[in-house]
């Protein structure tokens, strides 16, 4: 690990204006992602600034509040396992806490954060070997995974230039929930819905999210959802735990009368990004609650699917896992 | 099996021993219960009363920020070890065992060719160093020791010619006697006997392999440049431990490498094998993948504080009683882990325990053991 400076930040501008000052550093809250790459020296930050203190001056950061429209928000350094054990969360967006869940392990849900969550870098073992090349990691070098070993990678949202997977499971199920993320900085806060936080790599997959220089994510709003009380996460992966995802979907079903009235659909494991799929859920509204409609928004939602040597099989897996998490929202009480 | 000798380590009682001196005057560790005494396990022809020994330890004196001493002598009086302050004289009882073979070594597990323990006032060793006669022994882990040991406060770092005129006379061993106050002279008297552990140790090399200052040496590791290393303060297993890190280190690293506290392992170091698992703060967290700057303050608990003395905490008894393990290598991680699930949310199904337990990993495959422990604790909660 290369070495760097540290200093610990007593509040969100002051956190805002060190990072600010200098494009070498990270904020670092629960570490799990970025000291794993540092130790790969394939993040070398110069600073770190250690947001953890953050909580002592500004509790917002790691509560979990109503807001007056009736939803939720959740501040960025409220800990994987407190936000998935939160009985709010557990009984207004069940999909949320299932996917908390479903992802890393006990100790590692018992660190990671919210904000962090969402900077999750990808899995791809190009990227994380600083001997290949990478276009992610170093611009300009090449893809690796593209003509090599890629069976994890991507099929939706890929470019010419980057295949990796985005690798997380909460960003899936804030995707599907219409989540915002509210991010500070000296100039201000401002509000991205979290369908426009994370990009594809298009040219540019060094670049995977919208975040300016300096910026702090500070949470994440959940909006008012009330039939997200149907909601579930499915995750198929190569072990029955302690794995990332091959295909995941976020699903909220809101079925009257045995049609749907109203879907949420985001995919895990396929896309460069977290994938919410809108053609589907325009698709599903107005059908009938059954398995013939859920494979048809399916279709759609992979509709465009590029495979690569090793992953073609990620496209029916993606259907299937998404028609199952459909199915059993239909099938509950 | 477990193996049926075990290392006496930092925060383990010293097993109580008798040794003679050359003069056949006999000395039991109990006796001097009530003071901090070094243990010092050496080769023999070691020669404590070299002249080198002054600079090592003046050299490391000079290391440790807000102390301010100069050694002038060290002397050796049967089991005494006299230090002349120029004008103040402190005595320390230094226990020295130069037998390779001999069954003292055996009862502290020490299979080194050299060894020192400091062993304090309760009779609780505080810290260990053991190595090959010719390792260097690390002088920032030594800084950090002693640090760790005698945080300097005005009264530690208080030798000067007054302070020594009001304390003259006062020799750890009268001090208690007189039952005067303990506050100065126990703090102080920790300090010079830590210090002179450390320097016990450096003494063993040659002297031109310290005397470097300790700045130029962590310069010398830093590829890009050095970081100045930062005081950082935990509470281990109950205990203050204050170390001097650079932010880099690990918290898994100043666990194993700084304080001696080896029980918590290194596996994978990339936070997929859980063999780190540690306690902050009452949760359970991988100690590989968060650095050791950011719990300064933190409650950290490792595998060697959970028993309560000779008596095991429930998990580590269970592992045992339904064959948890088998090479040993993730027991520590296993049971921290398993540890703090006592207190989270796990269903109460085998399946739900490995479920939560699907972070660590047991290469040699003794699940089923594992699984059958945790259900036995639980079941008798």
């Amino acid at each position: 690990m290369r070495p760097f400076e540290y200093s610990s930040a007593t509040s969100t501008t002051a956190a805002s204006r060190a990072a600010g000052a200098d494009a070498s550093a990270r904020f670092i809250a629960g570490g799990t992602t970025l000291l794993d790459l540092m130790k790969l020296n394939v993040e070398t930050p110069g600073r770190l600034i250690d947001i953890n203190a953050l909580a002592v001056n500004e509790p917002a950061m790691t509560a979990i509040t109503e807001t007056a429209g009736g939803g939720l928000r959740i501040g960025a350094l409220v800990r994987n396992s407190d936000l998935a054990w939160s009985p709010v969360i557990q009984a207004r967006f069940p999909v949320l806490s299932e996917a908390l869940l479903a992802g890393a392990s006990g100790q590692i849900r018992n660190m990671a954060t919210v904000g962090g969550n969402l900077m999750q870098r990808t899995r791809c073992y190009y990227f994380r070997d600083t001997a290949m090349p990478c276009n992610k990691r170093e611009p300009g070098t090449g893809c690796a995974a593209i003509e090599g070993h890629n069976r994890i990678h991507a099929v939706l949202g890929t470019s010419s230039r980057c295949i990796a997977t985005s690798p997380g499971d909460m960003p899936v199920a804030m995707a599907a929930l219409d989540a915002v993320v509210r991010v500070r900085s000296v100039r201000g806060e401002r509000t991205i819905p979290l369908v426009n936080f994370h990009v594809t790599p298009g040219a540019h997959p060094e670049r995977e999210t919208v975040l300016q220089a300096g910026e702090l994510i500070v949470g994440v709003d959940l909006p008012a959802m009330p039939w997200a009380r149907r909601s579930h996460y499915r995750k198929v992966r190569d072990r029955a735990s302690y794995a990332f995802a091959l295909a995941s979907a976020a699903v909220a079903l809101d079925v009257a009368a045995g049609r749907v009235r109203n879907v949420r659909i985001a995919l895990g494991g396929v896309g460069t990004k977290p994938w919410r799929s809108p053609a589907a859920e325009r698709a599903l509204v107005g059908q009938p609650a059954t398995a013939a409609a859920f494979r048809a928004a399916a279709e759609l939602a992979l509709q465009g699917a590029v495979p690569h040597r090793d992953n073609a099989f990620k496209i029916e897996l993606a259907k299937r896992t998404l028609v199952r998490a459909l199915t059993t929202v239909a099938g509950m009480a | 099996m477990l193996a049926t000798v075990s290392r006496v380590d930092v925060g383990m009682p010293a097993p109580d021993f008798v040794l003679s001196d050359a003069e056949g005057q006999s000395r039991s560790l109990s006796d001097l219960r009530g003071q901090p005494v070094v243990l010092a396990f050496l080769p023999p022809g070691w020669d404590p009363v070299q002249a080198e020994q002054l600079s090592h330890f003046n050299a490391l004196v000079a290391q440790v920020p807000g102390v301010d001493a100069e050694l002038l002598g060290i002397s050796m009086d049967g089991h005494w070890c006299r230090l002349d302050f120029g004008g103040d004289e402190l005595r320390v009882p230094v226990l020295a065992d130069r037998d390779p073979s001999g069954d003292v070594r055996a009862r502290y597990g020490i299979t080194e060719p050299q060894a020192i323990l400091l062993v304090d006032a309760d009779g609780i060793v505080r810290w260990r160093h053991a190595g090959a006669m010719n390792a260097t022994p690390r002088a920032e882990a030594l800084v950090a020791a002693l640090t760790a040991l005698a945080p300097p406060s005005p009264e530690v770092a208080d030798l000067s010619p007054e302070a020594i005129e009001r304390n003259r006379g006062v020799a750890p061993c009268m001090q208690e006697a007189a039952g005067a106050p303990f506050t100065i002279m126990t703090t102080r008297r920790e300090f010079v006997t830590s210090a002179l552990a450390a320097a016990l140790a450096l003494a063993v090399v040659p002297l031109a392999a310290t005397a470097e200052p300790l700045a130029d040496r962590l310069a010398a590791r830093s590829p890009g440049g050095a970081v100045a290393p930062v005081p950082v303060s935990l509470r281990v297993n109950g205990e203050r431990l204050s170390l001097l890190l650079e932010p880099r280190v690990t918290l898994l690293d100043a666990l194993r490498e700084y304080a001696g506290l080896t029980g918590t392992k290194k596996g994978c170091d990339h936070g997929q094998c859980g063999a780190c698992t540690v306690h902050v703060n009452g949760r359970r967290q991988l100690s590989c993948l968060t650095l050791a700057v950011m719990h300064e303050g933190h409650d950290i608990t490792t595998i060697e504080g959970l028993a309560q003395g000779e008596t095991l905490a429930p998990m580590q008894a269970a592992f045992i009683e339904h064959d948890g393990f088998q090479c040993g290598y993730c027991t520590a991680g296993q049971i921290m882990s398993a540890t703090a699930l006592l207190h989270e949310p796990c269903g109460p199904a085998d399946d739900d325990v490995r479920e939560c337990m699907s972070g660590n990993i047991c290469r040699c495959g003794a699940y089923p053991g594992i699984v059958a422990a945790i259900q036995d604790v639980r079941r008798r909660a």
